[in-house]
């Protein structure tokens, strides 16, 4: 039984967007979420049940540039080609080289993992951290969303079946700060997070100045709370026990992991605390 | 290549076809007129079946049932409890009840989703300790006793200055074969010929016999290029062989069942989870007066091959010790899960993780180094087994510790460590090291009594050597390494000795391809095949050589009194593991491996490189990295990637060394080493996670959730 399905690659980015206006599309990036997503038993390929638009070879999703303050990352960017760029910051790569294995970096995009909205991948909790902005464009033209509003819950996003995700946009990336990206798996390449943690933090004359932390894997959607965060700005370095146990306490109320095959919700819920105690009661915290 | 020192490595036969990927496994064929099989299984763990309906079946689609099957409705291993489709009672989920067959997988599929079965359901049992609790007659599936009065143990006891009681816990583990399980049967008017991916080309013929109730020339089995077993395709191919032959006799058509990973892993055989009691007195000093072992195996839904994996627990249930006053009894007992079936080590690496835990407990209570105390009581030659059995060869684990302690300057990385772990909250380094041995061949008198195997070396008229032999190379190399032996015997070139994929057809019974017996066992009768062979060498014409198994002497084994010689040989190894903790995530780093191996000779140096890294790699990750877990019933990690075996990061270079110490009964002295490789890499990567944890574990694997949660109560206890 041959199967016909409709797949369309166009040369533009333009062309590729009328065809998005004019019919409800599955857009393939590096389609290492889709043909999984989609994935049937053993011989018989898998079923995507909308036509098929291919993007990750526009070169209008591939651009890395520096705008004003901000880094301006093109959604079809793949993981290997991120590594590679001089302008990507460094605790970015080091949470890219976390990602699966080589061949699979090969060809997942940074605007893919994004919009699949999966609770355990591995760059959202530094886009968060990063108030990374997404620019959506469409045949009406462009529109800006926050990542913490555009994900909505697994695989869940905010986007008009007509438009693509073409640049995620770090906003004056935390330059001054010290960022820190950890990665908790089962084993070293090819897994998925059981809880992850993202922190950043700028400090100025032994006060802090901003601090941020996004938790992966704990729940439907990264945990991040700009109101807790709120209650550290001000206070010195190193911060004393009373403050760090106040924070813990706080996102021991908010972080509500599941257990699963792959971990259990009293180790996440663990885990996360102490990458987060950690993180607070180091002694100094050097930009990088 | 003619060979001076057979221990130097060759080309193996199957490197081109392999690393061209021109070799074609069973997924990879087709033949005329073949049609896909695909099972429907019990969605429930326990049940009677009330009624089968079946959809309506399109043109060209059959179904395939116990109603088809000519024999007896079980695969034949050992005991009749295995229906090869469940008719009546369903005792796991996954169970096949019947075959759709037809020419598309994925109409296939669909008509699974429409057949409709009705069931009875009963109270299943889902974990072994349900099952030691409620244990029953009906629930035991296998049981032995043996060792020193328990009379005279408890007058022991009453002595001693302490009792010490352990119990232990030991996972599930899964072979994750790179190829999955796969079979084919061929149909023609007179024949069936069923090829696929297996260890034991004579158990599928026979289980074929005993299905199909047919003549000894009616069937016909094949081994297809097999992309690892590790025990996985010892005995679970049985039962495919008898669903693609039945069905073929059914449709009258050639039919292919072929498993994607994540059938393969929620439906085939695992390694037992086990349970293990110890209780040990002691004298003031910490000595050892007398020691009990029970055990308990998780057999699964029926017992297929659980009562050997038993015995040779047992057997080794006392590891490398000369413990005095030993007693040691265990059961198998049944669950409604997956059945547990053969994987390399077979019940040992059970009860080495357990012994060498539970010695490396006494140690500390006896405030010794746990090498120096294992040593104390480390088995010489001339000693009794726990079998009333002996170690009659020389044994070299002493060299062989002496040898790696240097080699790792264990006792100057304890001392670092303790001081780095002073100074790191958060990183924390430890070293362990694990003693361990492997007896070579089947258990007992196994080799005389059933297998009695048989060779034969065909030379054809233009002087070509075969081996006809019923063995299958797995990727362990057996193509490569029984090829050499007759070649340095005929003294010829190794590249001019064929050893053609078995067809039984074509070979005697030589055996299963299991218990490290190949290189041992079926490379000395081609040894001595290959002898007579260049003794009566006629240039030009055709000859033929057969050889039987000869047994050594020994004391004989008796199965009911478990007393006697256990194995004619045993090979000896050495493990020290270096890791690091992180202690607020649990995750492990392995920092180093160390291994020293006694196998009598090294037939080939990478192939046995092989068996080293690659035993180590599977014998560490059982230890703290594989975990698969069944709830109610159901397996949870059906991915690869949930289950977590090593990937490339996760292993370190591993440092090794064999040492020589040639065995009579081998050829060219070599002794089994397939095994071995695997059992110590647990027990040592726990007892490092203890070093570096200054704590105690009774279980493996030890996973990140289980030392954070200890890790939590140790916290908790220091207030
Ligand atoms: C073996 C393996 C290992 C993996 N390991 C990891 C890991 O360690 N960590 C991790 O985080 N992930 C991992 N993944 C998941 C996956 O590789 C990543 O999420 C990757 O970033 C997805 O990118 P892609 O381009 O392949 O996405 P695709 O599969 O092409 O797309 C994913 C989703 O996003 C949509 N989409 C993609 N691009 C756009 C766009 N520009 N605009 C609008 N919609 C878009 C698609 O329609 C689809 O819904 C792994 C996957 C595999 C198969």
């Amino acid at each position: 039984m041959v199967e016909k399905i409709t797949a369309y690659r166009f040369e533009r980015l333009d062309e590729t967007l009328s065809q998005l206006n004019r019919e409800d599309c599955a857009i393939i990036a590096g389609g290492t979420d889709v043909m999984v997503l989609h994935k049937s038993r053993r011989g018989v390929p898998p079923k995507i049940p909308k036509p098929i638009v291919f993007i990750n070879h526009l070169s209008e999703l591939k651009q890395v540039y520096q705008h004003h303050k901000d880094l301006h990352i093109g959604a079809c960017c793949t993981y290997s080609e991120l590594l590679e760029n001089p302008l990507i910051p460094f605790a970015l790569k080091n949470a890219i080289k976390t990602i699966a294995a080589p061949a699979i970096r090969n060809r997942g995009t940074l605007g893919g993992n994004i919009c699949n909205a999966s609770p355990a991948g591995d760059m959202l909790p530094l886009l968060y951290v990063y108030n990374a902005k997404l620019l959506l464009r469409s045949v009406n033209g462009n529109r800006m969303v926050t990542i913490s509003d555009f994900i909505q819950g697994p695989r869940r996003v905010q986007r008009f079946h007509n438009e693509i995700v073409t640049e995620i946009i770090l906003p004056s990336v935390l330059e001054d700060s010290h960022v820190v990206f950890e990665k908790v798996g089962n084993r070293n390449a090819d897994s998925i997070a059981k809880v992850s943690f993202a922190g950043s933090i700028r400090i100025s004359k032994d006060r802090i100045d901003d601090i941020r932390f996004a938790f992966g894997a704990v729940g439907p959607t990264i945990v991040r709370s700009v109101d807790i965060e709120k209650k550290l700005v001000g206070k010195t370095i190193p911060l004393d026990g009373a403050d760090i146990a106040a924070i813990g306490s706080a996102f021991d109320k908010i972080i509500r992991p599941i257990d699963d095959q792959r971990s259990t919700a009293a180790y996440r819920k663990t885990v996360a605390l102490h990458l987060l105690r950690y993180f607070l009661s180091m002694k100094q915290y050097q930009p990088n | 290549m003619n060979l001076k020192n057979i221990s130097t490595s060759v080309p193996k036969k199957d490197h081109k076809g392999k690393v061209s990927g021109q070799l074609p496994y069973i997924s990879d064929v087709k033949v005329e007129n073949m049609v896909y099989g695909v099972l429907y299984r019990s969605p429930i763990a326990y049940g009677k079946i009330i009624s089968i309906q079946l959809p309506t079946l399109p043109e060209g689609y059959e179904a395939v049932g116990a109603e088809h099957i000519p024999g007896p409705n079980y695969v034949k291993i050992i005991k009749e409890d295995q229906p090869i489709f469940a008719n009546e009672w369903v005792n796991y989920i996954g169970e096949p009840i019947l075959m759709l067959t037809g020419k598309d997988l994925d109409i296939l599929y669909s008509l699974l989703n429409e057949v409709k079965v009705e069931f009875e359901e009963h109270q299943a049992i889902y974990t072994l300790d349900e099952a030691i609790k409620q244990k029953s007659v009906s629930s035991v599936l296998a049981n032995y006793e043996f060792g020193e009065s328990l009379e005279n143990i408890s007058a022991i006891e009453q002595g001693a200055h302490q009792i010490i009681e352990e119990e232990y816990d030991t996972g599930y583990q899964e072979h994750v074969y790179l190829e999955p399980q796969g079979m084919l049967a061929v149909y023609k008017d007179d024949e069936i010929i069923v090829q696929g991916s297996m260890q034991c080309l004579y158990y599928i013929k026979n289980a074929l016999l005993s299905a199909l109730a047919c003549g000894d020339d009616e069937v016909r089995v094949v081994q297809s290029p097999t992309g690892g077993g590790f025990g996985g395709k010892e005995d679970y191919p049985s039962m495919m062989a008898c669903h693609v032959a039945v069905a073929a006799r059914a449709v009258k058509k050639s039919v292919m069942l072929v498993f994607d990973r994540s059938e393969d892993m929620l439906v085939t055989t695992k390694r037992h989870p086990a349970k293990l009691k110890y209780r040990t007195a002691l004298d003031k000093e910490g000595n050892i007066l007398s020691m009990c072992v029970d055990i308990f195996l998780d057999g699964g839904a029926n017992v297929g091959l659980s009562s050997v994996v038993l015995q040779r627990a047992l057997i080794n249930s006392a590891g490398v010790y000369k413990i005095p006053h030993f007693h040691a009894k265990g059961y198998v007992l049944k669950t409604n899960t997956v059945p547990n079936g053969a994987f390399r080590g077979f019940g040992a690496p059970q009860s080495f993780a357990g012994i060498e835990s539970h010695i490396g407990h006494l140690s500390k209570l006896a405030k010794i180094d746990p090498l120096e105390y294992k040593r104390k009581y480390l088995v010489k030659q001339g000693d009794p087994t726990i079998t009333k059995g002996k170690f009659r060869d020389p044994i070299l684990v002493e060299e062989m510790i002496e040898d790696v302690l240097n080699v790792s300057e264990y006792k100057k990385k304890k001392e670092d460590f303790q001081r780095l772990n002073q100074q790191n909250q958060r990183y924390k380094k430890g070293i362990g090291t694990s003693l361990f041995l492997h007896g070579c061949g089947f258990t007992g008198s196994g080799e005389r009594d059933h297998i009695k195997a048989t060779v034969k070396l065909v030379k054809s008229k233009d002087d070509q050597v075969s081996l006809k032999i019923s063995n299958s190379d797995m990727g362990q190399g057996i193509l490569t390494t029984l090829c050499k032996i007759v070649a340095k015997e005929l003294d010829l070139p190794f590249e001019d000795i064929l050893y053609p994929y078995p067809d039984t057809k074509e070979v005697p019974d030589s055996g299963p391809t299991v218990a490290s017996r190949t290189t041992m066992i079926v490379g000395k009768l081609l040894e001595r095949a290959a002898k007579k062979l260049k003794n009566q060498w006629q240039t030009g014409v055709e000859q033929e050589i057969v050889e039987h198994y000869v047994h050594r002497e020994m004391i004989p084994w008796d199965e009911k009194t478990f007393t006697g010689d256990a194995y004619p040989a045993y090979s000896w190894g050495v493990n020290i593991v270096e890791v690091e903790v992180d202690t607020l995530t649990g995750n492990i780093k392995l920092e180093k491996v160390y291994g020293n191996y006694e196998v009598g000779k090294v037939i080939d140096e990478r192939i046995m490189k092989g068996q080293i890294d690659g035993g180590l790699a599977q014998g560490l990750a059982y230890g703290y990295l594989e975990k698969m877990t069944s709830k109610q019933g159901r397996i949870q990690q059906k991915s690869i990637s949930d289950y977590g075996p090593p990937t490339s990061l996760d292993v370190v270079s591993i440092e090794s060394k064999v040492f020589d110490n040639p065995y009579a009964d081998g050829p060219y002295g070599a002794k089994g080493a397939g095994e071995l490789t695997l059992i110590g890499g647990a027990p040592a990567v726990q007892a490092a996670i203890e070093d570096a944890l200054q704590t105690s574990f009774q279980q493996i694997p030890i996973t990140p959730e289980v030392i954070i949660e200890s890790l939590w109560m140790k916290e908790g206890e220091e207030g």
